[in-house]
């Protein structure tokens, strides 16, 4: 028998398994196991092959822990073969041994799939995290454990149908420990939680390698689970006096205790095929081969979901489309609200009735917007592992306090604000927080203290990160600015001016470079994070009592308060959080100064004017600097004065996207529906900044040459 | 050699069949698929976009999408005109590099959709290499009158056809 009708052979064994035909899959198996030349294939493709006739002697279908083993020892057996057959046929396909231990064919047959698979897997690693952070307090807590265990068995049953078998046997084995745990026959120790923390972020980068397979990226080199299955499988053969006798390397490490779970998933199941042994074809699992798995999985996600609140997933696409079409019906109904004919009625049934409908429409709109909206829990519970491994690495002691995690946000500013959040943590406990001698000395509790807070104030979220360390030293901070040249001898700042200083590029106070921070890259990267997120930042600090780091965020990006000017006859729209005052000049406020063009003198400083109507190239009801309004805005720590016609208004709107063939225009940010239906432009106050400096130089580089 | 003026991909005759809506800009009358149009509106106040091609008229809203507007006219090099009652925004699907897009072409006015046979439709004649003709499908005779077949893909992504209005005056 040549290669190719080995393998053949083989995928017939897995087809007749998956058919539930045992024995003909326990006579292909052993077929293929007396006809293959590599020895190792031989004896395991016998061990399946008695396997399968064992279940099936039991009278009873192959029950789910029979099934995945089955299905790992037919993988590895796949494995076996195509090395074998590369070795004796080199000319045939390389390589094909590492894409098949990672990739699945689900990955281009199912896409939608395995995207799903991707959501629904993170979704459970982060139950798994919170979970084993509490265990790591509470080893024998019985709802955590078995939440992590559900999950853990989710992953795997996911995993296994679409053929991700890295994935499937580590968390097939994670799943034996905890099993143990919860029937107490093993106790989680620090030891035991770190391991499973390890397998679960080994879970996590397969699963980002999948995604970018998915999305056709380079997904990096393939992760080898070898060496944690080994350290798993240690502790299950180890502090499991066990039932078996194994130093076995297969995967024949289930013990018995798991059956009574599975019988009472899938009892219903699995009753009415225990009759017939060998040829279940009258049962439905034979007519559609695929569905078995896909039942079973069901039954186990739903289980595993139990304890979720009732949700559903939506596309993002779906609910932008939601939300373009109420915020036209709220300008549709605001026009007919305030229709000449309409506002003026003395008719009540019909004032009664628009009232109703106004409120009706700003409830819906409420409720719309709030869609996009997901709690910050889900941010701040990265925190706690984040703070456990850094703390220990650092050598220090510290607890984590949540507070507010219900706070809705959106889900854009929660993904964009994972990292800065991260990175300042990371700061507390490698800055704020003293070692544990330092903190007795100082007469603090042993055990330093992150509180993370969230809340909303009016129309924006606030989060706090305080600490109880050593707070910052102004004025080792100021002595650093001095040395780096940020300020001058003379100045005196304010304390939270101090503060802010930290906030340059590649300033840190740190007398020594560790690998957790204090290489001065970071903050300047936090503030620019949370400034495009249309957010502030500010610090508090007591030396030796703390750090308070104040974050102010809009609730979404999606609407950003503007201010609506008009030019000539178009309108336009200033972002509210960049504008800090307007006012109509008085005679002598504007001069020229040499070279500079145009400056303004507000509140006795300069600043230079930009005619709007000059970077847009629009034509203007005036030139007049004194029959125009004058706006003082800032962006990036520039300040600047804008002259426009008139101030039209303020209001809420939503930003949209000028679409492909006209999103890179300079100056405009993107367009939004003003109250009338008609387009109005935001502008991008940056680039109309920058643009008029450009101008600036190149009128005088052309002065220069005239010259 | 007309196939060769075309350029590739080209399309057969029996391909380019189909229902094309008819408008006109000044006394061309021109044709666009009809599965490409979305839907066409009267004129209405379009917002003007600094720093962009003459042609982009500005932006529209088009039940809460803002969607730029390109008016024909400029865009094949044909003197402006004043809007009127009749002029159209016809807003068309069309294939942009990231996938497809909603673009409004501002008319002078709709006539009709013509259901067009490969017989009826003829390859684009050789301008002389003055004009690109990457951008046209080809020729229509209907009741003895041309009408210009547009591949709207083309026009709405390209600016390679501005001079076509001086051709056909």
């Amino acid at each position: 028998m040549n290669h190719s009708e080995i393998e053949a052979l083989l995928e017939k064994a897995a087809t007749q398994f998956m058919l539930g035909e045992n024995a003909e899959t326990e006579a292909s198996l052993a077929l293929l196991g007396s006809a293959t030349v590599c020895a190792e294939a031989s004896a395991l493709a016998g061990e399946l092959s008695r396997t399968v006739r064992k279940s099936s002697t039991e009278d009873e279908w192959p029950d789910d822990a029979t099934r995945s083993r089955m299905e790992a020892g037919l993988d590895q057996l796949r494995k076996l073969l195509s090395e074998g057959g590369s070795q004796s046929l080199p000319a045939a396909s390389t390589g094909s041994p590492v894409a098949n231990s990672s990739s699945s064919s689900a990955l281009n047959q199912d896409p939608e799939l395995v995207g799903d698979f991707i959501l629904e897997a993170r979704e459970h690693l982060q139950t798994v995290e919170t979970g084993l952070l509490v265990l790591e307090k509470e080893p024998a807590n019985p709802d955590t454990l078995n939440a992590v265990f559900r999950s853990f068995h989710t992953i795997k049953g996911l995993a296994g149908f679409l053929e991700f078998a890295n994935i499937q046997a580590l968390a097939h084995e994670v799943e034996t420990i905890l099993d143990l745990a919860r029937t107490g026959q093993l106790v989680m120790t620090p030891n035991l939680i770190d391991l499973t923390l390890e397998s679960s972020d080994y879970v996590g980068k397969e699963i980002n390698r999948i995604e970018a397979q998915l999305h056709a990226k380079d997904p990096g080199p393939v992760l080898d689970p070898g060496l944690l299955l080994v350290r798993v499988r240690t502790v299950i053969g180890g502090d499991h006096s066990g039932d078996h006798s194994g130093n076995e390397a297969t995967p024949d490490l289930e013990p018995q205790e798991l059956k009574p779970v599975q019988a009472e998933v899938f009892g219903a199941k699995i009753a009415p095929s225990s009759s017939n042994t060998a040829q279940p074809a009258n049962t439905p699992k034979t007519t559609h081969p695929k569905a078995v798995p896909a039942e079973q999985m069901d039954a186990k996600t739903k289980r595993g979901m139990a304890t979720d609140t009732h949700a559903i997933r939506v596309d993002t696409a779906k609910l932008d489309y939601l939300l373009d079409m109420v915020g036209e019906m709220v300008i549709a109904e605001s026009m007919v609200r305030l229709d000449p004919e309409l506002s003026g009625t003395k008719n009540t049934r019909l004032q009664r009735n628009l009232n109703q409908l106004r409120r009706v429409t700003e409830e819906v709109q409420k409720v719309a917007m709030a869609t996009r909206l997901i709690p910050v829990g889900t941010l701040f519970q990265r925190v706690n592992r984040l703070v456990r491994d850094t703390s220990r690495k650092a050598g220090k002691m510290a607890e984590v306090e949540l507070i507010g995690e219900d706070t809705q946000l959106d889900k854009t500013i929660i993904e964009e604000l994972t990292d800065p959040i991260m990175h300042m943590v990371r700061n507390s406990i490698d800055h704020g927080i003293e070692t544990p001698a330092d903190r007795v000395q100082a007469g603090k509790p042993q055990s330093g203290r992150v509180q993370l807070k969230a809340y909303r104030q009016a129309d924006h979220i606030q989060i706090e990160i305080v600490d109880d360390g050593r707070g910052l030293h102004k004025e080792k901070i100021l002595a650093k600015a001095r040395e780096r040249g940020l300020i001058n001898e003379s100045v005196h700042l304010t304390d939270s001016e101090i503060f802010q200083l930290i906030f340059e590029p590649g300033f840190s106070t740190a007398e020594k470079v560790t690998d957790i921070s204090g290489r001065g890259v970071g903050m300047d990267v936090v503030k620019k994070q949370i400034q495009k997120l249309r957010g502030k930042i500010d610090i508090h600090s007591t030396p030796g009592l703390g750090t308070t780091f104040y974050l102010k965020l809009p609730l979404t990006l999606a609407i950003v308060e503007g201010l609506v000017v008009g030019v000539g006859r178009e309108r336009y729209i200033l972002p509210i959080f960049s504008v800090q005052e307007m006012f109509r000049p008085v005679e002598g406020q504007v001069s020229t100064v040499q070279s500079r063009g145009e400056m303004v003198m507000v509140r006795n400083q300069l600043l230079p004017l930009i005619r709007l109507h000059r970077s847009l190239g629009v034509k203007p009801k005036t030139e007049d600097t004194a029959q125009s309004l004058l706006i003082v805005a800032e962006t990036e720590g520039k300040r600047f004065v804008l002259m426009v016609d008139e101030f039209v208004g303020k209001q809420e709107v939503v930003i949209k996207s000028l679409g492909a063939s006209l999103k890179n225009t300079t100056g405009i940010a993107g367009g939004a529906i003003l109250g009338d239906g008609r387009v109005g432009l935001i502008l991008d106050l940056e680039a109309i900044y920058s643009e008029r400096n450009l101008k600036a130089e190149v009128i005088k580089e052309s002065l220069l040459e005239a010259c | 050699m007309s196939a060769a003026v075309l350029g590739a991909p080209v399309l057969t005759k029996e391909e380019r069949s189909g229902k094309y809506l008819a408008f006109h800009l000044g006394p061309e009358e021109f044709g666009i698929q009809v599965l490409k149009v979305r839907e066409i509106m009267g004129i209405q106040e379009i917002t003007a976009v600094p720093h962009t091609p003459q042609h982009t008229k500005g932006v529209i809203n088009l039940r809460g999408k803002v969607i730029p507007v390109v008016d024909l006219r400029l865009k094949f090099g044909m003197p402006e005109a004043i809007y009127t009652q009749r002029t159209c925004i016809i807003v068309t699907e069309v294939e942009g590099e990231s996938g497809p897009m909603m673009i409004g072409a501002v008319v002078d006015g709709v006539s009709e959709v013509l259901n067009l046979s490969p017989v009826d439709i003829e390859d684009t004649p050789d301008f002389g290499g003055e004009v690109a003709t990457t951008g046209l499908l080809g020729m229509a005779k209907v009741k003895g009158k041309v009408k210009i077949l547009l591949d709207i893909d083309h026009v709405m992504t390209h600016q390679d056809l501005k001079d076509l209005g001086k051709i056909l005056s």
